[in-house]
């Protein structure tokens, strides 16, 4: 995970684009049309996404069409995942600690 | 800048503890008490220093079983027993100056970490949001904005889109 993907999402538009790009391959004017912006700025914000390496994009005639690539997702639920255990364990001490703790006090 | 109060936090973790809230929040802010059960486990714990307030610092080190030393610290930015504690998390030198971490080069310089403890017949509900943290401020806006978002719902729709994107290899 690193800062370049997580500023690609932050913003509420990419983050639809790429909400839309789930569902499978799309142009960057299918793209504007379902997000209602204008093409330019879809462009813009795609532009952004292919630099954090979120999307791929494979020329067509002359359509250009997007789709979401799944590493920069793996890498980002892998960090969360250790983040979420390293913190569940420090919670598993906390509450032993507790517990023996207050054991102590009763005696 | 008014602080949003708001769910803008990229990791939401909640535990129910047995003991009262009073307690809970001394064994985190108690020197005595801290160095007891912050850690890995298996791991010795040094507390080099430990000032809970505000700008405040806690500093220590672990030492692993095979004898690899790790230093890491809080820096305090509220305090209010007994219901929340909010810090920033980092790797450091024994200094206390801030470092990458050790094993892993793209894991976040630091992580802000807003715990609250709220009450519950006796028992204890502990709630920790956490979110990396950069060093300036544009960066920490678009963490937040990030954050915003994710939690408009995109932590759900991400596993599907694992699943779907798993399902596409």
């Amino acid at each position: 995970m690193n800062t370049a993907t997580l500023s690609a999402l932050a913003e509420p538009n990419r983050l639809q684009m790429v909400e839309l790009l789930r569902e499978g391959p799309l142009t960057v004017g299918e793209i504007a049309d379902r997000l209602h912006v204008r093409q330019p700025q879809a462009s813009k914000h795609l532009k952004v996404l292919h630099e954090a390496r979120i999307v791929e994009m494979r020329p067509d005639a002359n359509r250009r069409i997007y789709r979401l690539r799944p590493e920069p997702f793996q890498e980002l639920d892998s960090w969360l995942d250790t983040f979420r255990r390293m913190w569940e364990d420090q919670f598993d001490r906390l509450d032993e600690y507790l517990q023996e703790f207050q054991k102590e006090e009763k005696k | 800048m008014v602080e949003k109060q708001a769910e803008k936090y990229v990791l939401k973790l909640t535990r129910v503890l047995n003991a009262p809230r009073q307690l809970v929040f001394d064994v985190w802010t108690d020197p005595k008490h801290f160095g007891q059960w912050w850690g890995p486990k298996g791991f010795t714990l040094h507390v080099s220093r430990m000032d809970v307030r505000p700008g405040g610092v806690f500093l220590g080190s672990q030492r692993s079983p095979d004898g690899q030393v790790m230093w890491g610290k809080f820096e305090y930015r509220e305090v209010t027993p007994p219901e929340k504690l909010v810090f920033v998390q980092s790797f450091s030198d024994e200094e206390g100056n801030t470092v990458r971490a050790p094993f892993n080069p793209n894991w976040p310089l630091e992580i802000l970490n807003v715990l609250t403890l709220a009450e519950e017949g006796g028992k204890t509900v502990l709630t920790l949001q956490g979110s990396p943290l950069n060093a300036t401020e544009e960066e920490r806006a678009v963490y937040e904005g990030m954050a915003a978002s994710l939690q408009q719902g995109f932590e759900g729709t991400f596993q599907q889109l694992e699943e779907y994107l798993a399902s596409r290899q």
